[in-house]
């Protein structure tokens, strides 16, 4: 029963913190309180966010001020074809003072890590970010170093300029929790960036509102959110329609289903419940799901994208039994 | 276009299993003209794109025009457009052909009034069709008013539904359901009705990974299905033994057994007799008219031999007693001295009656004119042959019936040397109780003629006997349990026991076996299967033979048995009636001042005398509107079941949320909360379909709220309601801890209010009337029965998929 008790009081917190960081992006990113509100949910949820959209659009500002907003180190790569796994992961060097190998470490250590331009970089190069992703270390010369909690990394993707680039394999983009474009700025939140950027970057002026220790609690309260059984079939039975859709030529994983789970969690916990409902699985489905399907030839030629398959099976899958017996 | 025309061609090929009801064909191409009618107004009322509750009217006025110009035409103006005369000439027809209906058995004389009563018949019938299948889009339950046509000759003609007739009425259905898939085929592009939902889920689920391949064979097993029912719906019934094959090969009636041997086949007159009295539907027997007009007992079998089991026969005919060599011999016991009345009386039987071989004959016949050998039984007068049977004949007989009085009975010479021994024996265990009853019952009787009248009172007033024929068994122990316990039976018991009972005090006494003198239809006495009688005839040395009638009369008995008037006791002279004459006097008689016992009212004799209004029908017990009213009554009560059903649904939610209202207050833990909570959801789930806006199965509580909080403006306390109720159920479904479940019963009214408000008054009525949920729970139900259907063929497929797949 200690954690009845303490989930509601942690949750406000939660909420205020969560509340606190979203005000500092959106100070600085305007009008995209969707892309910020997943940002949160995918940091929340420990997971790894991929922003794709086209130039300009403030991709790399977001990632930016999440990181500035919580006193995190904060490491940003940009991804070029000459890039080499070391550079992210970092090096050995010999060191003639010590006479022994040192490990220098890449900007992969860092609670926050902006990929930018992920796919400009070589399949190799690629691999070795993917891996620091998954497992939440590196291994340099046989010597595996942990990775600081919390761990998210935030890659851009140009969907447009594809020449001279290596687009991530769908076993990799299958790393990434959440997908979430950007979009153009509505025409009020263009003129309002245009008054507030005209003299100094925004970011420059934003303070750190929350701290690591303070995102590392609210990760662990995140994890006591409580999911019903009939909620997580639900997303079973989401994840299931994807791999049945004729519409679709690859589903989604099993590894789909755990992080729609765990973003549901952060999803409910940001909405200030202490428990998932079918709308948080609804509300996710998309951002979460679609970035690992491809569509079938079928659908390819009707030109139905993914994110439409997944709204039409949002559609058609009944959610959990809610009526009586 | 095609489904008017299918829905047409099913109703016509429907009424062609009327044929066999009519004498003439003249009737179908009224019918077919009024189906056509119908079919004319569908195909315009499709043209013009008239809305669904248009057609049917449309249609209606359609075929009232027909039936005036082909039936009324005269009296229209223009031949056509119906006038008042008119109308009330169609109105004069259709009543002429209902008592025309009533009054022939099938098959009728398809005279002007009972054609335009089968067309317009046939007409309602394809209007409905075309209601079902065309404007609802359910040709699957035109079905019913199809089978509605096909059951009137399955009810009415004793014989099978002729097989070929079935299969052209079943093909028309088919047909009608093949245009019906066509035409969704044509809109919608697959051929999915029923399962639409399964079909669904099943390609959403992990197991069911079966893409849309499937539906490849579907229409051709669907006629495959089709036309294995038909097949098997005639074939089987034929391979079963207890069909008769020969009708099978006879299309309408006339199938006949010929059983025409030497022997003179008695099929137990006994159990034929019950066999008739319990046929659910009249059939005409025979018919007949004589000389004055008044109805007669016919008697066939006279038996006379008491076994101590029943009553059985053993007749004798000679060659010299056959009916074509003059009179029939003398009636034995009848003294020369007594007057008679002669009556001639005309009999038609009818075609239908099979393995009859005996005449039905008023007692006691003189003379016989008949075709074929027939001969009489010297000792009781029946006439039979061996070789004719007696279905379709029609001949004449003169009867010289004794008119007898109670005073001349009385003062008859009390011997019975006439009469043969055998009438008088019994067996020698007769019970003794029996022997003791009936010398109780004469025991202050002075002549026979009032141990007899004593005898019949017993049965028919003073003993409380009651009329059933549900009483079964022969033999002392029968007889027995039926005069000294039960005292309920039919006909067949009261005359053996009377017969019984007379042996016992020394009257010689037979049964006899036959039909009462019927009922008068237009000028002629009609005898049906349900006046089939047995009675007693009691032997007096000097008039013979003379019936009695312990059976009870009227509507709690046999109904048109009659009680002679010579069997009456004295009665008070006020109570005497002097109106109805006795069923015996005659032309040679009718100079003789009326006997004064002979115009007692039989009536007054029975306990249901005043039911038994002499010469009405049986069956008019009840009036035609008391009919309908009772069948609009009992389909008002069905129409109202959906509605009782939902609110037994809703009282039961209510309550079971009234139990947690009163402990909102204490903090529910666990699932405890959970069925009340539910059943406001359902509750709610209900209430939206009811109102057409149902929650589709995709959508969450909370969405739900959305919508409805949107596109109906709600006010702020109706939202508060419906958001609170979405809450709760939230929690109480996915929370780890459900929590305060709220005012709930408040606010489900407060939501069916505001829900209420938002539809038309003709969806108010309708979701109380034929609420949509509960349509679909049973709909459901329905389903569930298909799925195990599905189940079953889901086996056969798996077989059939396991064997490698030539084709």
């Amino acid at each position: 029963m200690a954690v009845t008790h303490d989930v509601p009081h942690r949750l406000d917190e939660l909420v205020s913190t969560a509340h606190r960081i979203r005000e500092a992006v959106e100070s600085v990113v305007e009008g995209k309180s969707d892309a910020v509100r997943l940002t949160l949910t995918v940091l929340l949820a420990e997971g790894h966010l991929l922003i794709e959209d086209v130039p300009g659009v403030g991709k790399t500002m977001l990632a930016k001020a999440l990181a500035r907003s919580i006193d995190c180190p904060v490491r940003r790569v940009q991804f070029t074809p000459d890039l080499l796994p070391s550079d992210i992961t970092g090096v050995s060097a010999y060191n003639q003072q010590t006479r022994e190998f040192e490990f220098k470490p890449g900007p992969v250590f860092a609670n926050i890590v902006v990929g930018d331009e992920i796919n400009r970089a070589s399949p190799k190069t690629q691999s070795a970010l993917l891996e620091c992703m998954e497992e939440h270390q590196v291994t340099v010369d046989g010597v595996t170093y942990r990775l600081d909690m919390p761990f998210m990394v935030i890659a851009t993707q140009n969907p447009i300029e594809m020449e001279g680039t290596y687009p991530l394999p769908e076993a990799q983009r299958d790393r990434f929790t959440a997908r979430v474009a950007m979009g153009y700025p509505a025409p009020t939140a263009e003129l309002e960036m245009l008054d507030v950027h005209g003299g100094a970057s925004p970011l420059d002026k934003l303070e750190p509102v929350a701290t690591t220790a303070e995102v590392r609690a609210l990760i662990e309260a995140v994890r006591g959110v409580y999911v019903a059984q009939p909620v997580k079939k639900y997303a079973i039975d989401l994840v299931v329609a994807t791999r049945t859709s004729p519409d679709l030529r690859l589903g989604a994983s099993p590894r789909s289903t755990l992080q729609l789970v765990r973003a549901a969690r952060a999803h409910a916990a940001l909405s200030g419940r202490d428990y998932v409902i079918p709308d948080d699985l609804q509300d996710l489905a998309v951002p979460v799901l679609a970035h690992r399907l491809l569509p079938s030839v079928e659908a390819q030629g009707q030109r139905r994208l993914p994110e439409q398959v997944v709204t039409d099976l949002l559609r058609r899958v009944p959610v959990p039994e809610t009526r009586a017996s | 276009m095609r489904l008017s025309v299918a829905a047409a061609a099913a109703t016509l090929s429907a009424a062609i299993l009327l044929y066999p009801l009519f004498e003439a064909a003249s009737w179908f191409w009224g019918a077919t003209g009024a189906v056509l009618a119908v079919l004319a107004t569908s195909l315009l009322a499709g043209r013009l794109a008239l809305p669904a509750w248009a057609a049917p009217p449309a249609a209606l006025v359609a075929l009232w025009i027909y039936l005036t110009a082909s039936y009324a035409a005269q009296e229209a103006w223009l031949y056509v457009v119906p006038t008042k005369a008119s109308v009330v000439e169609l109105a004069r027809l259709l009543s002429t052909g209902w008592t025309d209906i009533q009054r022939f058995a099938a098959p009728v004389p398809a005279n002007e009034a009972i054609s335009l009563l089968a067309a317009g018949g046939v007409g309602l019938i394809a209007i409905l069709v075309d209601l079902f299948a065309v404007r609802l889009r359910r040709a699957a339950l035109a079905g019913l008013p199809i089978l509605a046509l096909a059951t009137v000759p399955a009810t009415i003609l004793p014989e099978p539904i002729s097989w070929p007739a079935f299969i052209l009425a079943a093909l028309g259905f088919t047909g009608l359901l093949v245009a019906d898939g066509r035409e969704r085929l044509g809109h919608w592009g697959r051929a999915v009705l029923v399962r639409r939902t399964r079909m669904a889920a099943t390609a959403e689920r992990p197991g069911g990974s079966r893409p849309a391949m499937d539906t490849r064979g579907l229409r051709l097993s669907g006629k495959r299905i089709g036309f294995a029912a038909i097949v098997l719906a005639v074939a089987v019934p034929a391979a079963l033994p207890v069909m008769e094959p020969v009708s099978f090969f006879t299309f309408g009636v006339g199938g006949r057994g010929s059983g025409a041997g030497n022997s003179i086949s008695i099929p137990s007159p006994i159990a034929n007799l019950k066999g008739q009295l319990e046929l659910p539907e009249r059939r005409t027997v025979l018919t007949y008219t004589n000389n004055d007009d008044k109805p007669r007992y016919l008697r066939i079998y006279a038996l006379d031999r008491f076994d101590g089991e029943q009553f059985g026969m053993e007749p004798k005919g000679s060659p010299d007693d056959r009916t074509d060599n003059g009179p029939l011999p003398p009636p034995p016991g009848l003294g020369r001295g007594v007057k008679v009345d002669n009556v001639v009386t005309t009999v038609e039987i009818s075609e239908e009656i099979a393995e009859l071989s005996f005449l039905p004959l008023p007692y006691p016949p003189r003379e016989v004119r008949v075709e074929g050998d027939w001969r009489a039984d010297v000792d009781t007068l029946m006439v039979f042959s061996t070789r004719d049977e007696a279905a379709g004949l029609e001949y004449e007989v003169a009867s010289s019936e004794p008119a007898v009085t109670g005073e001349m009975l009385e003062s008859l010479p009390q011997s019975r040397s006439g009469a043969d021994p055998r009438y008088l024996s019994l067996p020698d265990d007769l019970p003794p109780e029996i022997e003791e009853l009936a010398s109780r019952i004469t025991a202050d009787a002075d002549t026979t003629y009032e141990a007899a009248v004593k005898l019949q009172e017993f049965f028919t007033k003073t003993g409380n006997f009651t009329y059933s024929l549900r009483t079964q068994g022969h033999g002392n122990d029968a007889l027995r349990d039926f005069l000294l316990r039960s005292r309920a039976g039919y006909c067949e018991q009261f005359a053996a026991s009377m017969a019984v009972l007379a042996r016992v005090v020394g009257i010689p006494s037979r049964v006899a076996i036959g039909y009462t003198g019927g009922t008068k239809i237009a000028d002629r006495w009609m005898v049906a299967t349900n006046d089939s009688h047995s009675w007693p005839e009691l032997y007096f040395e000097g008039v013979g033979w003379l019936p009695f009638e312990p059976t009870p009369t009227g509507a709690l008995g046999q109904g048109s048995a009659r009680v002679p008037a010579y069997t009456v006791p004295p009665l008070d002279p006020v109570e005497r009636d002097t109106t109805t004459p006795t069923p015996g006097a005659t032309s040679s008689s009718a100079d003789e001042p009326v006997d004064p016992q002979a115009r007692v009212n039989p009536r007054e004799l029975d306990r249901e005398a005043s039911l038994a209004t002499g010469g009405l029908p049986p069956d008019d017990s009840m009036p035609l509107a008391g009919k309908i009213g009772i069948g609009a009554a009992v389909l008002l009560l069905l129409l109202l079941v959906p509605a009782g059903m939902r609110l037994a649904t809703r009282g039961r939610r209510v309550r079971a949320l009234g139990r947690d209202g009163a402990e909102t207050s204490v903090r529910v833990g666990g699932g405890a909360a959970r069925p009340p909570v539910g059943a406001a959801w359902a509750e709610l789930d209900d209430l939206l379909l009811d109102y057409g806006m149902a929650r589709h199965p995709s959508e969450t509580p909370r969405a739900l709220t959305r919508r409805l909080t949107q596109s109906h403006e709600f006010g702020p306390e109706a939202a508060a309601a419906l958001a609170s109720i979405a809450s709760a159920v939230e929690r109480s479904l996915f929370a780890r801890d459900p929590g305060d479940a709220g005012p709930v019963k408040k606010d489900l009214r407060t939501v069916r209010r505001a829900l209420a408000a938002t539809v038309s008054r003709g969806r108010r009525v309708r979701a109380v009337l034929l609420p949509p949920s509960t349509l679909r729970r049973i709909r459901l139900m329905g389903e569930g029965l298909l799925d195990g259907f599905d189940r079953l063929e889901n086996l056969r497929l798996r077989r059939t998929t396991a064997a490698p797949k030539g084709s």
